[in-house]
């Protein structure tokens, strides 16, 4: 019966293939766009559910969330470094981490924090930085501007390429981090000491550039004891100015974030956030496109369901000549109709397979780009609706040939 | 042995032929000859159970084949009778093998295919596709596709008709060495071929043509 089917399914190949196609298409599409909307929607919960609170200075809270955590857009602006030290002396805290970005390497942003953001990142390479100027790389830069350990590099001011360069103070790869395909595969991190130093440096380059020229020849091989304490305090004097773009904060309880929520969201010249909710937001705005994606798979699904069936009918009447031999030389109508839902069984469990294999396919190719937000999109993650939408498919490509069988049975094709 | 009682079929309810009694005897071959429309072929599909008559019995071996179900008569088509048709009722983009094979799904035992189609002498077309046979080859294979179930009845409706006569003559040679044992039934309008079988019946006699109802 199979090697029968096979047969004469090996003699309509032209017509197969484009069943076939019309049925993974469809069927690609509708599994590829639930797939990826759930991962970005579990991507994003995951990544936002982690710090409870990102306090910066006001503005948008979807820029906040975004720059903070997928490192997108520009920061909002900055905030004093004193709002960090006051929270890390409050006990309802757990985890304090200072934010900063504003300089590039090549266009990939330096974000200037702690080793405690990176924590639960795993480093290929090298070590966790323990020094200003020290730096630690996601993957795709060491990759892309070939960069290994000891590689310095000169940052430049802005978060695009060709901003002023930052000269004298470049930065050390101490570490390598494995690739993640996230947002970090692309970011420089550095102590926020480092950016400080660097926008102090540079703001007294700008204005002692021929001072310090002179002074140095003069007093090259001079520096006392005195000077490095003078320096020393130079130091302390610019951390106590120092500033960042936003402070992640993991509070102890559901009751110490309410409490500091509340005590940081008075002061008007913060924004306080909670990630989970406002990526909830972004979420809903996404959820509309995810809709709409919904609506067309469903109206592809139902184009399909006729396409699909005026093939088969088609097939099926080219058939006919066929069905009436079989049944001329006594073959039974049942062993007939049970060819062809064989056959058409075939082809829509192939289809389907198929349309599975195409959508991970994508799945890994869109990888790339949903990974820029910080996403890891996970081919071998099968959701159950994925597999209630192949059995729908599957049972769309047998039922027209069930129908157009069973209907054919009634009238008997030996009148055919 | 076959038995053709009363039997009269109606056409759309507008013509109908009346067929007299006629027997069919196993071991022997018969000629049916006759002007189109004479109900020639009609007779040899109701044998075959493929149409049924409107009033009349048809017995084969004591069995009334009018009485059966539809299922009983393709049952009974399949395992009984090998039915050569006269345009060959062949797929001709499968091969002579698979066209043959066709009948495994009645599970029937096809297994002395090769030793049918060398007595025919067309076992090396066996893997050919039907399409690229000739008319005589074709033939040949419907002969085969009829002949390896090893039926008690051999049907042929016109199996010269889309023959030269050399061509005609061989098959119908053929026809009758392996339909040796069995009831074969022709329907042939060329009578130089009638040495051939053991009778001749003229079916313009047995059913002297159409009536209008």
């Amino acid at each position: 019966m199979f090697k029968f089917a096979f047969k004469n399914m090996a003699i309509k190949k032209a017509k197969i293939i484009l069943i076939v196609i019309s049925i993974v298409i469809s069927a690609c599409v509708g599994i590829l766009a639930y797939n990826i909307s759930e991962q970005v929607d579990s991507g994003f919960k995951t990544t936002a559910a982690y710090y409870d609170m990102i306090i910066g200075p006001s503005g948008s809270s979807t820029q906040l969330a975004m720059n903070t955590m997928f490192f997108t857009d520009k920061p909002l602006g900055t905030i004093s470094y004193e709002y960090v030290e006051k929270l890390q002396k409050d006990t309802r805290v757990n985890k304090v981490v200072p934010f900063t970005m504003g300089d590039s390497y090549n266009g990939a942003k330096i974000v200037g924090t702690t080793a405690d953001f990176l924590e639960g990142k795993e480093i290929d390479e090298g070590e966790m930085y323990s020094e200003k100027f020290q730096c630690v790389i996601g993957s795709a830069v060491a990759e892309k501007y070939g960069l290994s350990l000891g590689s310095t590099l000169v940052t430049s001011h802005g978060l695009t390429e060709g901003g002023h360069a930052h000269e004298g103070n470049p930065l050390t790869v101490v570490g390598i981090l494995s690739e993640t395909k996230t947002a970090y595969d692309n970011v420089i991190f550095t102590p926020c000491e480092t950016v400080w130093a660097t926008h102090e440096h540079s703001d007294d380059e700008s204005e002692e550039a021929h001072a310090d020229e002179q002074k140095e020849t003069t007093d090259e091989h001079s520096h006392t004891s005195e000077d490095a304490h003078a320096h020393e305090e130079t130091e302390d004097a610019r951390e106590e100015h120092a500033e960042v773009c936003a402070i992640l904060v993991k509070s102890k309880s559901f009751n110490a974030y309410s409490q500091l929520s509340a005590e940081y969201g008075e002061n008007s010249k913060l924004l306080v956030i909670n990630p989970s909710e406002v990526l909830r937001e972004v979420l809903e705005n996404v959820d509309m496109s995810t809709q709409i994606v919904y609506i067309l798979c469903i109206i592809i699904l139902i184009m399909n369901i006729f396409i699909i069936s005026v093939i088969t009918l088609l097939n099926m009447y080219d058939s006919k000549k066929e069905i009436a031999l079989m049944r001329l030389i006594g073959i039974g109508m049942n062993k007939i109709n049970l060819v062809y839902i064989i056959q058409n069984g075939i082809i829509g469990f192939i289809s389907t397979i198929l349309a599975f294999i195409c959508s991970r396919l994508c799945l890994m190719l869109m990888g790339g780009y949903v990974a820029s937000m910080g996403i890891v999109l996970d081919t071998a993650k099968i959701y159950p609706l994925e597999i209630a939408i192949m059995a729908v498919v599957f049972v769309i490509s047998v039922l027209p040939t069930v129908v157009c069988t069973l209907n054919m049975s009634k009238r008997d094709g030996i009148n055919e | 042995m076959i038995k053709i009682n009363n039997v009269s079929k109606h056409f759309a309810n507008e013509t109908a032929i009346d067929y007299a009694d006629l027997t069919f005897e196993k071991g022997k071959s018969y000629m049916l000859l006759g002007a189109s429309g004479c109900g020639k072929s009609t007779l040899l599909n109701m044998i075959a159970g493929i149409l049924s008559p409107e009033c009349g019995t048809i017995e084969i071996a004591g069995e009334d084949m009018t009485k059966k179900s539809q299922k009983e008569k393709d049952r009974f088509r399949i395992q009984k009778i090998g039915y050569i048709f006269q345009d060959f009722k062949l797929i001709p983009e499968m091969t002579v093998m698979d066209n043959i094979a066709i009948l495994r799904l009645e599970k029937v035992d096809i297994s002395e295919t090769d030793k049918v189609l060398d007595s025919l002498g067309i076992l090396d077309k066996k893997n050919k596709k039907v399409k690229h046979l000739s008319g005589g080859e074709k033939q040949r294979v419907a002969i085969a596709r009829a002949i390896v179930k090893k039926p008690e009845i051999i049907l042929a409706d016109e199996p010269t008709g889309n023959l030269n006569f050399a061509i005609g003559e061989a098959v119908i040679k053929q026809l009758i060495e392996v339909s040796e044992g069995k009831t074969l039934i022709a329907v042939t309008h060329d009578e130089r071929l009638g040495k051939y079988f053991d009778h001749i019946i003229d079916m313009n006699q047995v059913t002297g043509g159409r009536r209008d109802v």
